[in-house]
């Protein structure tokens, strides 16, 4: 009962049925049979008992009949799954064999495999020990060739180099040499160029002053003859001459020196066109149309003449002999324009770049500086120092025209405050200028030096300490009012009145390097020493003398004052002399002590800057004038407090008288 | 134009008259003719020029011109004829009797000596 039955295995009712009827029947019959058998009484109960054991039959009967029903149903599953088993049994063994089989297959076909390869492997090997071995003998022959060609090679190299580092060394030794020498050479030629330039310089300010010298000469001369024939050759040497103080005055612009003179008063426009045109060859084909009365500032003035003078020289040179050079004057916000215009050669495009560039004066160099074309680059120093803006361009009459533009700031407009007006404040504060006896009187020219030693410090005091206007700006000391009476006479006229006049800024003066390096000449040079190399170095021709009424002793502390154009020793002898005019009390023993200390520590100092050059310039100077200066020696004894004298004619004194 | 210096202007005598030093055959001018101004200074006239007819606005002899200019009498003689060719000075010569006696000058030669 406990084990799993199939649905066909249980023992359907149907099947069991007929079991129990049977047996129900024949209990049926057998209860019946008793019963009608026993007695009457006990029927009843007997009846009971057997319906019950009948019923309890019937059942037994159906209980057992359905257990066999369902042990043969379980015996034929039982046979059912033997019967499996066995199948299953028989189909493991099969597999078992075939695993078998496959397996003893499989072992020999991976033997078989494995001694395959193992042969390859081994035939592999050896052919690639083989190879092996012969590429590394090609190649420790290979290695071993090309170790002995390259020790070899190296070998050589370094043979070579080695040769190639002493040839070097050789030529370093050389080429060191070479650099040193160049060194020098260079060293020497820089000294030589800047001695050279020093030197021309210095002779361009000579030349500068000589020129200058003899056009104030010449001047004079032409004032003093009025014949016709000698006034033309006056004039003929006049324009000679300045055109020589032009090429000086281009010389000194070119090495740097001092440009020509300084005027003392704004120069108007007409005369500095007719000042630039008297220094040309063909100035009479230059026509000049000017209506401007604006000047140029008196500093400015002489450099713009120059500049234009070259400009108005190139015009007439570049033009054909009898055309004109015209040049015009148009104020403008910026300054002046003078416009040049010839009707000459138009240049070309290269010359007019050539040009352009030469006259702006960005290179300031002297190379490429020809003898006979300096006109340009002077142009261009001299539009580098004023500030002058020059153009070219076509002109309209068919040659070049240049166009000058003159600065506002160099500039003076004929409304502002000329200088006349200081006049009237100088005059009246150094009246006695001619009124004083001692002026005509005073020797203009005094030839002795005598630089006292004793009482010099007395003369310190600056010959015009006393004036009011001693210590306010330079300015014009102021010319003669017109109405000055009693002119003096006219050996004396010029000399006092160059004195009135030219005597000006004495502050831009000492700015000059000759104020600072021409100190006072030593005892016993003459007067014409020590002119001479004051000339050198001052192309203005100036007098020399000043009024000695001026001198009081109302500074001792200040130092002396020199004027334009003369030299220390000058100025003193020159207040010297009007001390003693004036008859100053002696000083006291204390006092010159005290003032000779403190003058000779001044001219120690003075001198300790140049000795030598000034010294042995003076005396080289000396020298050279001393054929002319016949009076000079005979008047060095003299004493300074010899008695006034009128002018004398000093020899070489004409350059400024 | 004053020229209070025996050089102070840059301005050359030559370029003055253009380079002419003498003036010509016919120069009607000399020291003591007088000279009249026709007509007033014009702009962008020489200076010079200008100047003399400022002073001869009044009649004024050509040594005083030249004095005033301070230029020498030939230059000065030159620029006057450049006037007269212009019409813009006029020159008058003083009368003869303007001329001294002989006797008075002897004279003043011996009021001179005896100073």
């Amino acid at each position: 009962m406990t084990s799993p039955l199939l649905p066909g295995d249980r023992p359907t009712p149907r099947s069991l049925l007929p079991v129990p009827l049977l047996t129900a029947v024949l209990a049926a019959v057998a209860v019946t049979a008793v019963v009608l058998l026993g007695p009457e009484s006990a029927r009843g109960p007997l009846a009971a008992a057997g319906v019950t054991a009948a019923l309890l039959l019937c059942a037994a009967v159906t209980v057992a009949a359905h257990a066999v029903l369902s042990a043969r149903a379980a015996r034929g599953r039982l046979e059912a799954v033997t019967q499996d088993v066995g199948r299953l049994l028989q189909e493991r063994t099969r597999l078992a064999e075939d695993l078998a089989a496959e397996r003893d297959r499989r072992t020999e076909q991976h033997d078989a495999a494995t001694a395959r390869l193992a042969r390859e492997l081994a035939e592999e090997r050896a052919r690639l020990t083989d190879d092996h071995a012969a590429e590394l003998k090609r190649l420790t022959e290979e290695h071993a060739a090309r170790t002995d060609r390259l020790t070899q090679e190296h070998t050589e190299e370094q043979a070579r180099l080695s040769g190639e580092r002493d040839r070097l060394a050789q030529d370093r030794d050389r080429l060191v040499a070479e650099g040193a020498r160049l060194a020098a050479r260079l060293r020497e030629a820089n000294n030589a160029r800047a001695a050279a330039l020093s030197a021309t310089a210095n002779a361009a300010g000579r030349m500068q002053a000589l020129s200058t010298g003899m056009l104030a000469d010449l001047r004079a001369m032409e004032d003093k003859h009025h014949d016709e024939e000698v006034l033309a050759d006056l004039l003929h040497l006049d324009h000679r001459t300045a055109q020589a103080g032009r090429l000086a005055d281009s010389v000194a612009v070119l090495t740097g020196a001092r440009s020509g003179r300084r005027w003392a008063r704004p120069i108007g426009m007409e005369s500095i066109l007719r000042g630039a045109m008297g220094r040309i060859n063909g100035y009479q084909r230059v026509r000049a149309h000017s209506t401007s009365d604006i000047a140029v500032a008196g500093h400015a003035a002489e450099g713009v003449m120059h500049a234009l003078a070259e400009l108005l020289d190139n015009a007439a040179n570049f033009s054909p002999p009898t055309a004109e050079v015209h040049v015009y004057v148009e104020e403008v916000p910026a300054g002046v324009i003078v416009s040049v215009e010839d009707s000459g050669l138009v240049m070309g495009e290269a010359q007019l770049r050539r040009a352009e560039r030469a006259v702006s004066g960005e290179s300031t160099g002297l190379g490429g500086l020809t003898g006979t074309r300096l006109g340009l680059t002077v142009v261009g120093r001299l539009a580098r120092r004023y500030g002058l803006r020059i153009s070219y361009r076509p002109s309209a009459r068919g040659g070049t025209g240049v166009l000058m533009l003159v600065p506002q700031d160099i500039l003076v407009s004929p409304d502002a405050p000329r200088p006349p007006a200081a006049d009237a404040t100088t005059t009246t504060a150094a009246p006695p200028v001619t009124a004083a006896p001692p002026v005509t009187a005073t020797p203009a020219f005094p030839t002795a030096t005598p630089a006292p030693s004793t009482s010099p410090a007395d003369e310190i005091p600056a010959a015009t300490a006393s004036e009011p206007s001693a210590l306010r700006l330079p300015r014009r000391r102021g010319t003669l009012p017109a109405d000055e009476p009693a002119r003096p006479t006219d050996g004396v006229e010029p000399e006092t009145r160059h004195a009135a006049s030219y005597d000006t800024a004495p502050a831009e003066r000492g700015a000059t390097p000759s104020a600072t390096s021409r100190p006072a000449p030593a005892p016993g040079h003459s007067y014409a020493a020590s002119r001479a190399g004051a000339d050198d170095l001052d192309p203005d021709p100036v007098p020399t003398h000043e009024s000695p009424a001026r001198g009081t002793d109302a500074s001792l502390l200040s130092l002396p004052r020199r004027r334009r154009g003369r030299t220390l020793a000058e100025a003193e002898r020159t207040r010297s002399a009007g001390r003693t005019a004036v008859q100053r009390p002696a000083p006291t023993a204390e006092e010159t002590k005290a003032r000779t200390a403190r003058f000779s520590s001044f001219r120690q100092a003075v001198r300790a800057t140049t000795p030598d050059d000034t010294t042995a310039e003076a005396a080289a100077d000396a020298g050279t004038t001393a054929g002319t200066s016949g009076t000079t020696p005979d008047q060095t004894s003299e004493p300074r407090t010899t008695e006034p004298r009128t002018t004398p004619m000093t020899p070489e004194g004409d350059t400024t008288s | 134009m004053s020229r209070p210096g025996r050089d102070d202007a840059p301005d050359r005598l030559y370029t003055l008259t253009q380079g002419r030093s003498r003036s010509g055959p016919d120069n009607p001018f000399d020291l003591v003719t007088l000279v009249v101004a026709e007509c007033d200074p014009v702009p962008g006239m020489q200076s010079e020029h200008a100047a003399i007819l400022r002073l001869t606005g009044r009649p004024a002899a050509v040594v005083e011109i030249a004095a005033e200019l301070e230029l020498p009498v030939s230059i000065t003689r030159i620029l006057l004829s450049d006037l007269l060719a212009a019409g813009r000075v006029s020159a008058r010569h003083p009368r003869k009797a303007a001329v001294p006696d002989p006797d008075i000058l002897e004279q003043v030669l011996v009021g001179l000596r005896n100073l």
